[in-house]
């Protein structure tokens, strides 16, 4: 029967596929390697580009993907690490060579691929839940076991006056209901009726 | 706890919500015994986590429907086009608590905005005077602020912000609520520590949700046969078109049939009338209570869209209550702004893992981030007004797509009503005006989110052909088969739809209670 292996992308020599043959570790496909990894996670800042953000985050996220794809099945962790190669390729040969925002250039143009889709649902979630993210971010995460906010500053704004809290107590009645056509008297009275044109 | 027999021949609700949660309460109070089937497991306020993806993991309905449509949801979320709760206590557990009242107009649309192209605009068979009671006895079980002498919630930081751009557009009807959580203690359950999660269960039970609230009290009762993980695939009748049984599955996937002699179904608009619909029979080959072929069909979700604004100074809008902010000005019904029916303004906060997913679905890059940066700085309304029911906008069966227990998922098709757009654009632009008055330096249209409020698939009818049940919420075609939830919805008004869900299933439960004792069903 076929071999099985010939569906495997991992027994596929990595020199062999790649003309560029630029870091034949980082193109396994299943167990992305440290540099692999953090080459995506350099992808992912050109998705999400915070300045202020150390690497760290990103590089979980890059792990997270990675790990969801494993998870997934093999053609999507495939997938991940061949649209990292190929996105290497592209780039010239090292996605860390080149800078952040040119990066983001060249991933508009590859938006509809299914590598593209992969980085960006999977981090979108791994990346905006971690903590040094929030942290960045000023937020302060869960609350519950700190009592929340009610004496953290749940009202601390002070740039504007303190506002009503209440309902309107004014004079002007809120009209609920004018009717489409001008003149038109529709009433919808407490009754049992339906109402009258 | 009250076992009740698989061969007795039970009052049986489906689901626990806050239609079936309600009525299962009102029952038991009444002496009447009930068994309640909900699909999802007994989580409680202990389970909650204060983290927007795990909580949404261990909430939410599994993404197990599919839909189609022009609205956006269909685009950004191809199989989630609802965002509900599968656990005891149902979308209670999970929703904001903001309480207005329909107004009488609204309860006669058709009447009132007269005939819209494309629109299939009915008259509720009740008006308001019919329901306002029931919604005195919701507000007092539900703890609604700012009503019957319950306190006003304080203002939090980003009721700050919205409520001062509403007095400074010339808005006067903005308060922190109507708001079903406790400001001060009350009903046996603690004020409010404004933790900020809420989408995400309340840890502290300062919400009102069934959970909290009716299923314990119909468990005190003894009269409660409360079964979780219970998932209803039929409703099955006799020779004369009675229904006499459920079919349902259990954790393990065993199923098992529960007797009744009479059915309530409130398992939210799209499960309910997937579940009618999955009930076909020789007797009824359209589905069950569907000689209309209304069933599933007026879906309604609400227009909704939301509008984050950024300050120079810092909001902190994830710090308190979540929606304790409503400006009512613009629910009122005026053609002169371009549309009929109105929306309220209710503010709004996601954490960063949420805004980042739902802000406009897909986007990145540096004007998304930067965006994003602004966290601190940024405060946040949703929009949600009245859409207009369309035949065609419907829940259906998709054989093509099975669930765990290998029945047909719910398909939803939308489509947006020009009515809709129209109204959601000026909603927009009176939103930014809003916060522009308070010195907004940026603002961003969030499209809808999947749908949090579902309506409308087995509506009220006075007549027969024209819907699904009448007047009580009884099946037009099968006497013994009630709906329970906001599926009855003949139009989706305004406002928030859970107060309404909870008055007509307290005024259902009168009416099943005398029709029980009278020999009447």
């Amino acid at each position: 029967m076929s071999d099985p292996t010939a569906l495997d992308p991992v027994a596929l020599d990595p020199v062999a596929l790649d003309p560029v043959a630029l870091d034949p570790v980082a193109l396994d496909p299943v167990a992305l390697d440290p540099v692999a990894l953090r080459k995506l996670a350099r992808v992912i800042r050109a998705v999400f580009p915070h300045d202020g953000i150390p690497d760290a985050p990103y590089l979980r996220s890059a792990e997270a993907l990675r790990d969801q794809a494993a998870a997934t099945s093999p053609r999507r962790a495939a997938v991940v690490a061949e649209g990292l190669r190929s996105l290497q390729q592209l780039t010239g040969g090292d996605v860390e060579a080149i800078d952040v925002d040119a990066l983001s250039g060249i991933l508009r143009h590859l938006e509809q691929t299914e590598f593209f889709q992969a980085v960006l649902t999977s981090s979108v979630v791994s990346f905006y839940s971690d903590p040094e993210v929030w942290q960045h971010l000023g937020y302060e995460g869960p609350s519950f076991e700190k009592g929340g906010y009610v004496n953290r500053g749940f009202d601390d704004l002070d740039w504007l006056p303190e506002p009503r809290i209440e309902e309107y107590a004014g004079d002007d009645e809120f009209v609920e209901y004018v009717p489409p056509v001008p003149g038109l008297q529709v009433s919808f009275d407490t009754t049992k009726k339906v109402a009258q044109i | 706890m009250s076992a009740i027999s698989h061969d007795d021949e039970a009052v049986v609700i489906v689901g626990s919500g806050a239609g079936g949660g309600t009525l299962a309460y009102e029952l038991t109070k009444r002496g009447i015994p009930v068994v309640v089937l909900e699909a999802g497991p007994h989580l409680t306020n202990d389970d909650y986590t204060n983290d927007e993806w795990e909580a949404f993991g261990q909430m939410a309905w599994p993404s197990d429907r599919t839909d189609s449509g022009s609205w956006k949801v269909a685009q950004d979320f191809p199989n989630l086009p609802a965002w509900i709760v599968k656990a005891v206590g149902g979308t209670t557990t999970h929703w904001s608590g903001a309480t207005p009242r329909f107004k009488a107009h609204e309860f006669k649309a058709r009447t009132a905005y007269g005939h819209i192209d494309g629109a299939s605009l009915l008259d509720w068979p009740i008006d308001l005077a019919d329901i306002a009671p029931w919604y005195d006895e919701a507000e007092k079980a539900m703890g609604s602020t700012h009503r019957h002498g319950r306190k006003p919630l304080p203002a939090n930081n980003n009721y700050k912000v919205f409520a001062n751009g509403a007095e400074r557009v010339g808005y006067k009807h903005y308060a922190t609520g109507p708001y079903a959580t406790n400001a001060e203690e009350y009903d046996g359950r603690p004020a409010s520590i404004q933790d900020g999660f809420n989408f995400q269960g309340d840890k502290n039970t300062s919400k009102w949700s069934t959970l909290v609230r009716e299923i314990p009290r119909a468990q005190e009762t003894g009269l409660l046969d409360l079964r979780p993980d219970s998932h209803v695939a039929q409703i099955t009748h006799d020779s004369h078109g009675r229904v006499d049984a459920v079919l349902y599955l259990d954790k393990s996937g065993a199923l098992h049939r529960q007797r009744a002699k009479l059915v309530a179904v409130a398992g939210n608009s799209i499960e309910t009338a997937r579940l009618l619909l999955l009930s076909a029979s020789a007797l009824f080959p359209d589905g069950l209570a569907n000689s209309s072929g209304q069933v599933g069909r007026n879906y309604t979700r609400h227009l909704t869209g939301s509008v984050y604004a950024q300050f120079e100074d810092e909001v902190r809008m994830y710090r308190g209550e979540t929606m304790a902010g409503i400006i009512a000005d613009e629910s009122r019904h005026d053609t002169g702004r371009g549309f009929s029916g109105g929306y309220y303004m209710e503010t709004i906060s996601l954490g960063p893992a949420f805004l980042a997913k739902f802000l406009t679905p897909g986007s990145w890059g540096r004007d998304f981030t930067s965006f994003i940066d602004g966290y601190a700085r940024t405060a946040g309304m949703w929009i949600v007004g009245e859409d207009l029911p369309q035949e065609t906008n419907r829940v259906t069966l998709n054989p093509a797509a099975l669930d765990e227990h290998g029945l047909p998922v719910a398909h939803v098709h939308y489509d947006d009503h020009p009515n809709d757009k129209a109204m959601r654009e000026y909603a927009y632009a009176h939103a930014e005006n809003l916060y522009d008055a308070v010195g907004a330096t940026r603002t961003w249209r969030t499209p809808p989110y999947p749908s949090t409020h579902n309506m409308g698939t087995a509506r009220m009818s006075a007549r027969p052909e024209d819907g699904v049940v009448d007047a009580w919420g009884r099946s037009h075609d099968v006497p013994n088969l009630f709906v329970s939830d906001g599926s009855v919805f003949t139009t989706s008004a305004a406002a928030n739809p859970t107060l309404t869900i909870v008055a007509l299933a307290i005024r259902q439960a009168d009416y099943i209670a005398a029709q029980l004792k009278s020999g009447g069903i």
